[in-house]
């Protein structure tokens, strides 16, 4: 098992260095460069090339890559062109709020999908089964942003002042200056709409996901058996069916994270949160070289560092998955 | 999506090929699979809903300059934020342009950059994956190693990089712009989808027997392996088309989509949440629009794998 870990762990590194490359290749294959951003009205040409040779841009592209991961390997992620900061304290200081509406979000999405899905699957064709499919379905039909227009607007409306529409309070200990707002109470506020916003869609995906395996499992001969041998209903639907209904319902949320990326970069615009959604996007749209690649390097990590977490997930599940 | 290849093998196309009811299961069937599949689409109430929706929405597209009260584009200064009434049931925006005309006319390129780049991706994915699937070797671990890397990106990082690159413009290249963009990362899930299918179908006695015959690989590729991939496509390409609408808003609501003042419900959406307090209905009839759609093609897709796929229901 400890063996098996450490050699995925060691192929994400041909994985992720092959999306950065991709990602700074593609970057630097845009027309125009930050440099006449940054100079912005006081553009002259000697200026620019002397801000281009001081950042190497003037170097070809593949150098420019082995220079960043050169810097990289000894803990440096370089410094952003246009805010002069280094890309990896401000990818430090943003990751915590992306994190936690991350995994607030599964949270919300687990809370609802889990019984809906068990509920939807034993009381098939009920009025509850209903129920819970018709909200699955317009769960899976509705996009993030306009989730969160709809919170925004209730929010604004009925329940006027419960909820702030915007901004960022730091949970405490995680205040990146000297001077933010730093409240657990705040904090919470901030990150709930978000985190629903983000959590609805995944709940309906789970919802389905998990009703239609739940259906597969209630209807295996081992299900019959837990039954006939004199198992209470409880420990048959949780201990015997739910856990193998988990098996499929796990590798498609794996699948999900590339949506789950892209839902928190929306998520975080629509609410001006100081994630590293908006870091990204930013960074992609000012094409701040280095903070793309920080933002790049940072994405596929976590992409496939979840997607290993998927796979021993599984050994957890179904103890016959055995990885050596 | 969660049928594989196999799964939906054979219920469409067998009665291309005499061979194939030989398949186990297809011979006993009365009628021919394709209308037992009809009959079932038309019963199933979601996707008679689905259709329903669907083709509501492509007849208010194709006759957007009529059904339009007004232009979606003409501002009228003197009409900014007005709110819903006779003139402007929607209302009108922040440059006094008519709500409910650029709903309407949104619909186009919602509708276009879903449909059409569902096709390139299959246009690009579906030979990608017969060939790779039935020639297999080396050609299989080529083409399916360059899948791999872009199914290695996070969808939404690649796809709003390669909006960047292609530069976001308004009307008609910039809708062409953003399908490339959908079509380009959506590729690898048809391949994946139809060299899955061929694995299996390729190994069929029909297609030893074609074999046997002589008939050349052009020919048992389009004429016998294709037909019987089609069940699994053809939903996969009904569900895609919602997520292509979907990824298709959520680039323009980055401002990465079609450019103003071509009319995209995500780029309304977004340039209207500014003003949410006081005008809630500009972001919310755009938003309406995207739901509405994605919903349809949705509950189309889900009827039609009951119906190709008679083994989930």
């Amino acid at each position: 098992m400890r063996a098996y870990v450490l050699r995925r762990l060691v192929q994400i590194v041909p994985t992720v260095l092959m999306i950065t490359f991709v990602v700074f290749l593609m970057m630097q294959s845009i027309p125009g460069d930050p440099v006449v951003a940054l100079l912005g009205d006081a553009y002259t040409e000697e200026d620019a090339e002397r801000i281009r040779e001081a950042y190497g841009l003037d170097r070809p592209v593949v150098e420019q890559y082995l220079i960043w991961l050169g810097k990289l390997v000894r803990g440096d992620w370089g410094v952003s062109i246009l805010t002069g900061r280094p890309v990896l304290q401000d990818v430090l200081v943003r990751l915590p709020v992306t994190l936690e509406l991350v995994v607030l979000s599964m949270g919300i999405a687990l809370l609802i999908a889990v019984p809906a899905g068990i509920i939807g699957a034993l009381r098939r064709n009920t009025w509850a089964d209903y129920a819970a499919t018709s909200a699955a379905m317009v769960g899976v039909s509705i996009p993030e942003f306009f989730v969160g227009v709809l919170l925004l607007l209730a929010f604004s409306f009925g329940l006027q002042g419960v909820l702030p529409s915007s901004g960022w309070i730091y949970l405490p200990g995680t205040c990146p200056n000297m001077v933010c707002g730093v409240s657990l109470w705040g904090n919470l506020q901030h990150v709930l709409m978000p985190a629903i916003a983000l959590g609805i869609g995944r709940a309906a995906i789970l919802t389905r996901l998990l009703r239609a395996s739940m259906l597969e499992v209630i209807r295996t001969e081992y299900v019959t058996t837990a039954r006939a041998k004199g198992l209470g209903e409880r420990p048959v639907v949780l201990k015997h069916a739910f856990k193998n209904a988990l098996i499929p319902t796990v590798t498609v949320m794996g699948l999900q994270v590339g949506f789950l990326i892209g839902g928190a970069i929306v998520v975080e615009t629509l609410f001006a949160m100081p994630g590293l959604g908006t870091f990204g996007i930013d960074a992609i749209i000012a094409r701040d070289y280095q903070q793309v690649q920080g933002f790049a390097l940072i994405t596929a990590l976590a992409f496939v560092l979840i997607n290993l977490f998927v796979d021993l997930l599984y050994t957890l599940l179904d103890p016959r998955i055995r990885y050596a | 999506m969660s049928n594989g290849g196999e799964s939906a093998t054979g219920a469409l196309g067998g009665a291309e090929f005499p061979l194939d009811v030989a398949a186990p299961g297809l011979g006993a069937r009365p009628g021919s699979p394709v209308r037992e599949a009809i009959r079932r689409l038309r019963a199933s109430r979601t996707a008679v809903l689905g259709a329903a929706i669907v083709a509501t929405l492509v007849l208010g597209a194709i006759g957007a300059d009529v059904l339009a009260p007004g232009s979606p584009i003409e501002s009228d200064q003197s009409q900014t934020f007005a709110p819903p009434s006779a003139d402007h049931p929607l209302g009108t925006d922040q440059l006094g342009r008519d709500m409910l005309s650029r709903v309407i006319h949104g619909s186009r390129v919602s509708l276009v950059v879903g449909v059409s780049s569902v096709i390139l991706a299959l246009g690009l994915g579906v030979p990608l994956g017969l060939i790779a699937g039935y020639l297999g070797g080396r050609v299989d671990g080529l083409v399916m190693r360059a899948m791999d890397l872009i199914l290695a990106f996070p969808v939404y990082l690649l796809a709003i990089i390669i909006m960047i690159m292609f530069t976001p413009t308004a009307g008609l290249l910039g809708t062409i712009k953003v399908v490339g963009a959908i079509a380009i990362v959506r590729v690898p899930i048809y391949a994946r989808l139809v060299r899955g299918s061929v694995l299996s179908i390729k190994e069929k006695e029909f297609i030893e027997a074609c074999r046997a015959l002589g008939v050349r690989d052009g020919v048992i590729l389009l004429r016998h392996v294709l037909p019987n991939c089609l069940a699994p496509i053809i939903v996969t390409t009904t569900l895609g088309i919602a997520t292509a609408i979907i990824v298709e808003a959520t680039l323009s609501f980055l401002g990465l989509g079609t450019q103003p003042p071509t009319p995209s419900w995500g780029w309304d959406l977004k340039a209207n949440v500014a003003f949410i307090q006081a005008n809630p209905w500009l972001s919310l009839f755009p938003g309406l629009a995207i739901f509405v759609t994605v919903l349809g093609f949705n509950l189309f897709g889900d009827g039609l794998r009951d119906a190709l796929d008679p083994r989930l229901k």
